[in-house]
């Protein structure tokens, strides 16, 4: 009884799915990077990297192909950062007022269509935080809410963006994704050389009229390798064996220069 | 092309800016016969290098250059390995002291400026006492008057101290305390400033402790490499401020340029060399200074925090 109940199930459900997704196909996002891995090595000046992807059950024909906007983010480690601001004492520049904020990306890049702006309102964007306005930067500590009442907190807030920008860790390209087909489309971001290193999340967006219809994610990982990572791991993990390993080769190397010179 | 990232550091440098400068300041500290870690320190910290690991760094490679130079001056027999040993305990107790302090300045957002300000301070001091002396000299060359140094005195307030003490090469009886607290303080602006610390234990030497000059260098030379050496390790294990690669590259330079360094001191008048290496110190003292009291293009900085879990 019960094993003839199922395709009568089956064909329910067929019959109630089918004729939907015939009327309103969804669109899908399919994306991709081009390296998943990246290493530093001693050679790192930076790296190129290429997102690209296709749009599933796309609409766009041979002569539209502007319904949709594409936004990748790619976000870097999160992590615990102080920002200072210098006042004159004495007539020196000196570190006075200090704020700490919590869970700032140690990369973000947004890469888009089209500004922001016009891609989708400031309560989409937010929700899926996008743009420097959406990332949720909120400081930490006992001396927060005094800042916050005389307004001064923007202004570190801000700075903690610009230097961010200034570093090449933050960036905003409101043109940075093209479509090359009719429903491909690819963004270039160069990572600079002092990308910190981590997991990564890439996250494309697809939108249309302002609303989210697919989100797809790829990770990206970005670590030191080779000498470069055995330098720091030693550094970090055995940091006595590593000033001892220093004081070593600085003693061969004085003992090297005395050789040579004696030669002549 | 000849880019290189520093594992430590974090950035990406230029090989042949660091070779170069590694080797101008060798080539200084051999014609000279200097240490140029006042020189080097400052020299990052424009490149860029973040101070906190020019200074570790820059302790590293002394370790490098005073190891070469106190052999040369050992085998000429100009080492008080007695006075020297009391130095070095009296640095290695400053060393501690000193990286503490450079990890509570980190913590507070303040190492940049005490390390500036040291600098400062302390070139400021150095180069127009040197200047002074050196066109003192060449007047005196030029008016062919007597070259007659100031005989120290042979007692002064140092002779009072207790805990005296027998150093035969120097051939002094003096007390223990003067040696230890000059080591001690030498070791902090080490562990501060990633300098050897030559330029103010040579002059403390000679005019504080009395000591013959013959062996002020080489006894300099050999605490130097101990409390640098202290100074690295601790740097290493407090801070993580100590970057080899860097450090390596910066021998390599120094070993070259000292090299002919040492060749160049040799036709040059010497008060004229003073004179030209205390014009250079100024000038590195007011560069210093001038960054401290210009209103920056940016008053905001970012830095990690520490502790905050």
């Amino acid at each position: 009884m019960i094993w003839r109940g199922i395709p009568i199930l089956m064909m329910t459900f067929w019959l109630l799915a089918g004729p939907l997704s015939a009327q309103e196909p969804t669109e899908q996002i399919e994306s991709d990077i081009s390296s998943r891995n990246i290493a530093i090595e001693s050679n790192f000046t930076g790296q190129r990297i290429v997102i690209f992807g296709t749009i599933e059950n796309s609409e766009h024909s041979e002569f539209e192909t502007s319904l949709y906007d594409i936004v990748v983010a790619i976000r870097g480690p999160k992590e615990t950062i102080v920002i200072r601001k210098k006042s004159r004492i004495a007539g020196i520049w000196i570190n006075a007022d200090a704020y700490t904020y919590a869970n700032v990306p140690g990369y973000y890049a947004v890469l888009s269509t089209r500004p922001l702006g016009e891609v989708a309102n400031r309560t989409v964007l937010n929700a899926y935080g996008l743009g420097f306005n959406s990332l949720n930067l909120r400081p930490l500590g006992p001396n927060a809410p005094v800042a916050a009442a005389d307004g001064s907190l923007n202004t570190f807030r801000a700075a903690v963006v610009r230097i961010r920008q200034d570093d090449g860790l933050f960036s905003y390209k409101p043109e940075g994704v093209t479509f090359v087909g009719r429903n491909l489309f690819r963004a270039t971001i160069d990572l600079p050389a002092n990308v910190p290193v981590g997991q990564y999340a890439t996250d494309v967006y697809l939108l249309r009229n302002g609303t989210v219809l697919s989100h797809n994610r790829s990770q990206l990982k970005i670590q030191k390798q080779g000498f470069e990572r055995f330098v720091y791991s030693a550094a970090f993990d055995h940091p006595l064996l590593y000033g001892i390993a220093a004081v070593i080769i600085a003693i061969f190397a004085g003992l090297m220069a005395s050789v040579m010179t004696r030669r002549d | 092309m000849f880019d290189i990232y520093l594992p430590i550091a974090e950035l990406s440098v230029n090989l042949l800016v660091i070779l170069g400068m590694g080797g101008a300041v060798g080539f200084l500290s051999g014609m000279f016969g200097v240490g140029g870690g006042f020189l080097m320190t400052p020299l990052l910290i424009f490149l860029g290098i973040p101070p906190a690991v020019a200074v570790g760094t820059e302790a590293n490679q002394i370790v490098a250059s005073s190891v070469s130079g106190a052999l040369a001056q050992w085998r000429r027999g100009n080492v008080d390995v007695k006075m020297g040993t009391i130095l070095l305990i009296g640095g290695i107790i400053g060393a501690v002291i000193g990286v503490q302090l450079v990890k509570v300045l980190r913590e507070i957002g303040q190492v940049d400026l005490i390390i500036s300000l040291s600098y400062v301070t302390f070139l400021g001091i150095i180069g127009t006492l040197m200047l002074i002396e050196s066109v003192r000299a060449i007047r005196r060359v030029r008016t062919g008057g007597p070259v007659s140094m100031r005989r120290p005195g042979q007692h002064n307030w140092v002779h009072g101290l207790p805990l005296k003490m027998r150093f035969k090469h120097s051939k002094l009886y003096i007390s223990a305390i003067p040696p230890l607290v000059l080591g001690a303080f030498v070791g902090v602006l080490a562990a501060i400033m990633g300098v050897g610390g030559g330029f103010i234990m040579v002059p403390a030497m000679i005019y504080l402790l009395r000591m013959p000059t013959n062996v002020v260098v080489g006894t300099s030379l050999f605490q130097i490499i101990f409390v640098t050496a202290a100074v690295t390790v601790l740097h290493s294990v407090t801070n993580q401020t100590v970057d080899v690669l860097l450090a390596l590259i910066l021998m390599i330079g120094g070993v070259i340029g000292a090299q002919f360094g040492a060749r160049a001191g040799q036709h040059l008048k010497g008060e004229q060399l003073r004179a030209l290496l205390a014009l250079m110190v100024l000038a590195v003292c007011l560069r210093l200074l001038f960054d401290l009291v210009v209103q920056p293009d940016e008053l905001f900085s970012l830095g990690p925090a520490f502790g905050g879990h």
